[in-house]
Formats: structure tokens, sequence, C-alpha cells
């Protein structure tokens, strides 16, 4: 390759001033780490209501195709006003958690295994399974007195449930089936 | 702009631990299951993927009651910092938010960074490349700088529901922090404000319950002289010298070829 002596010696200089600059590090109190990429950017939040405790804060989702990419409080909701506690914190792991199960899953008397079934399966299994115990376990009368109660089911209700549901549940447990024994997870 | 900090007011926390996961949640951070060590608290210190712990104290008050201290550890964000001062490759630096923040692609994993940190904040994260081969990058807390630049407050500080961690004007938060101080000195007699002028004061400040010594942190932090003088006048000026040798090569390589040059132009000599 043929340098001519101007060609050369513009070059040369290009790289002194190259090496110059980055050697003496002009620039170093001026730089600044690169932050990285803000990776809720481009996402749009979907609002919901945390399903762990009664209170009910509400929660901002950022999801990106099929992943959550963050979650946080709703700074907008009355309730929590953006905030959350610990565990409304990690809710965004409630999809994303290996741990998540995603298909019903049944163990059957005496078994130590569980297996996946279908919905309609266990569906189906739950209902006959209601049905032959409060036929069998259905007490019409106690000492003289109508009671039609069965006490070999209990009803276990969450604490996201709202006075509606809660009204609907013991309609259906309650006055429709029988059960006398109907709790709630935070009394346990 | 107006400066802002972040402050923690320790006797308002409840210990719920949501800027844990909050950190860990924005951040994207592996959780770090630990033993059960006879202590309610989570993890024992921080670590390169805890960034904040809540430390629980317990000790015993003047008249025979226990007293349970709580306090949001994580990164100070010294105004001198000791990370930025033992770090050879110029990855630490202040940000305008006044965060400390670690460049990754300057970080070379050294650990002259942890090993100088007063607050054992700064830690080394192992990574795996794609040839397998190991290797480390220092990580701690950012202060979420990259939600500060969007105009948003750190993540920690968006869940705290006892506003036990604010982000604000630095002015009117510190004033706050005076008011604060005053009320509770009947109830924690040792209360102070935690901005140790020693490091040109912190970008989050702590009004503490009790001593500093109680919460193990140091009583007046001070970045020793010996880094100050490595770090802003030794080691600019080696670099200037490797620059100015670097030039002073080239320099006469140049001069050498030009001289050549004129020779050659009459003689016909091979060009190396």
């Amino acid at each position: 390759m043929d340098f001519t002596r101007r060609q050369f010696l513009k070059l040369s200089g290009a790289v002194a001033a190259t090496i110059a600059v980055v050697e003496l590090g002009f620039d170093d109190k001026k730089a600044r780490a690169k932050s990285k990429d803000f990776k809720i950017a481009e996402l749009k939040p979907t609002s919901t209501i945390c399903p762990y405790c009664s209170v009910g804060c509400g929660i901002l989702v950022y999801s990106k195709d099929n992943d959550v990419i963050y979650s946080e409080g709703d700074p907008d909701h009355p309730i929590n006003e953006g905030t959350l506690c610990s565990k409304g914190t990690t809710v965004r792991q409630v999809y994303t958690s290996e741990k998540r199960i995603t298909k019903p899953m049944y163990r059957a008397p005496g078994s130590n295994k569980w297996k996946e079934v279908d919905w309609d399966w266990a569906l189906d299994k739950v209902a006959q399974n209601i049905k032959e115990t409060r036929d069998r376990t259905f007490v019409h009368k106690e000492n003289g007195v109508i009671v039609n109660r069965t006490d070999a089911i209990a009803y276990l209700g969450g604490a996201a449930l709202d006075n509606e549901e809660c009204h609907l549940l013991h309609k259906l447990f309650r006055a429709g089936l029988g059960l006398t024994y109907i709790e709630h997870q935070a009394r346990i | 702009m107006a400066d802002y900090i972040k402050f923690v007011d320790v006797t308002k926390c409840d210990g719920c631990r949501a800027c844990m996961v909050a950190c860990k949640n924005w951040n994207d951070l592996p959780a770090e299951p630990e033993e059960f060590t006879g202590s309610i608290q989570s993890h024992n210190t921080l670590t390169a993927n805890t960034w904040n712990v809540i430390t629980y104290d317990e000790q015993v008050t003047a008249n025979g009651n226990f007293e349970w201290l709580f306090r949001h550890k994580s990164c100070h964000h010294c105004g001198e910092a000791f990370c930025e001062k033992a770090c050879p490759e110029t990855a630490i630096s202040h940000t305008k938010f006044g965060s400390v923040v670690v460049d990754a692609d300057k970080c070379v994993g050294c650990g002259y960074c942890v090993n100088n940190c007063q607050f054992g904040v700064i830690q080394l994260a192992t990574y795996v490349d794609k040839k397998g081969k190991e290797y480390r990058k220092a990580q701690k807390c950012d202060l979420c700088t990259g939600r500060l630049e969007e105009g948003l407050r750190p993540a920690c500080v968006t869940s705290c529901h006892t506003n036990c961690l604010v982000y604000d004007d630095k002015d009117k938060v510190l004033a706050e922090a005076e008011k604060r101080l005053a009320k509770i000195k009947e109830r924690f007699p040792n209360a102070n404000i935690y901005n140790p002028s020693g490091i040109k004061g912190t970008t989050t400040v702590y009004l503490l319950a009790d001593k500093p010594t109680v919460y193990g942190l140091p009583e007046d932090p001070k970045v020793a002289l010996s880094q100050i003088v490595w770090k802003d006048y030794a080691q600019p000026l080696g670099k200037m010298m490797l620059g100015a040798t670097t030039m002073a090569v080239i320099g006469a390589a140049i001069s050498t070829a030009i001289n050549k040059g004129k020779g050659e132009h009459e003689g016909g000599q091979d060009h190396e």
C-alpha cells in the first residue's frame, strides 16, 4: 500500500489525537455510567386488584408479549395510593413463577402422588363427591328439631372475596347444601 | 434542578420488607433464600443480588423493655464515595441525581470497591459468559437512576406504605427531618440524622433511632487521604504520562518516517 507523505501525516495525526483523548481521559469526570434500558418504556400497564388479603390494593401490571415485566402499586388507587406490602409486590410471580400450577391436580385417596387431570373431569369429580358425601351424612332432624345439615363438608373462603360474593357463597353452601363449617382463610 | 434525596425515617419503618421485594422486582434480581439463623431478619447482609435489606436489631431499653430497631439498609450514595475513589477503571461515577452508579462495561470485577466501602454495600456478582467462562461485576443499588431519568421515584420508595422512605426535594426533606427528630427525641434520646459530612453528605439520608454504631454504621466515615491522592492526582497523572509517552513514541515514529521519506525519494529504498 502506497501512502503519500500528506496521507501518512494525516493518519498519524488522527491516531495520535485519538490515543491522546483515550489515554488522557479528558471526559473521565463527565463520563456517566450508561443506565440500563428503561424496561417499561413501551409498555401499557393493566390495572388489577391484589389477590391476597382483604385490603384489596390496586396494582399496575406491565406485560410484554406473554410475560410480566414489572408490577407496582397503582398510584391512582384510593386504598393503597401506589404502595404495596412485600407480598403484594411479589404478585408478578403469580404468573412468572416456575412453581405455578396451571392444570388441576388430583391426588387419589391413599395415594402420595399428584397427577394432572382435565378441568371437566375435576369439576365432575368435585360435584360427585359433594353429592355423595352430602347424601351419606345429611341430618334432617336432631332432637326433634329440623336441622337439614351436613357436618362432613367444610367451606373455606378467601380474603379477596367481596360482600356480594360472600353472600352468594353463603346462599349456596349454608342454605343450599346445608354446610355449617364455613370459614375464612384470614381466621385460621 | 433542585437537589433530591432519598430519606429514610427508620422510626416509621414497620419492617414489612416491601422495599426489598420492590427492588428485586424492578431490577430483575434473583431471589437468594438464606438459612434461618435465629433472627427474623431475612438476609444477613447485602449481596450483589440483594441491594437492600431491612436489618432487625433488638436491644434492651433503659427501663428493661425490648426494642426492635429496623433499618432499610442500602447504598448511601456518598458525596465522596469510597467505591468511586477505589475504582481503578473509573467504572464508578456520580450521576446528576447524586446517585453513585457502576458502569458494567468498564467494571473489571477487581473488587477494590468491595474492600473499600465502609458500609459493606457494594459486592461482586459472578456471571458466566457464552463460552462458560466466569467473570465478575460490582453490583449495588443505583437509586433506580433509570427511573429517576424518567421522572419516577426509586422502586423501594414507591412501595413504602408508612412513608418511611421518601424521595423529595433535599431542603424540604432535611427541614422536615429536623422537625421529626425533635419530635422523637423523647422516645429515642439518641436519635440523630445520619448524613456524614466527612464524606460530603449522602444522597440517602437516615433518621436513626439510636447511635449509628447500634446499626453497625461508622460514626464519622471519611475517605482516606491516600485514596483521594491516588484517585484524583496519581491516577490521572499516570494516565497523562502514559499518554505523553505514547504520543512521544508516535511522534518519534512520524518524524523518523518523514526524515526517512525525504531520503527515500531519491534513493528508492524499501519503505519499512
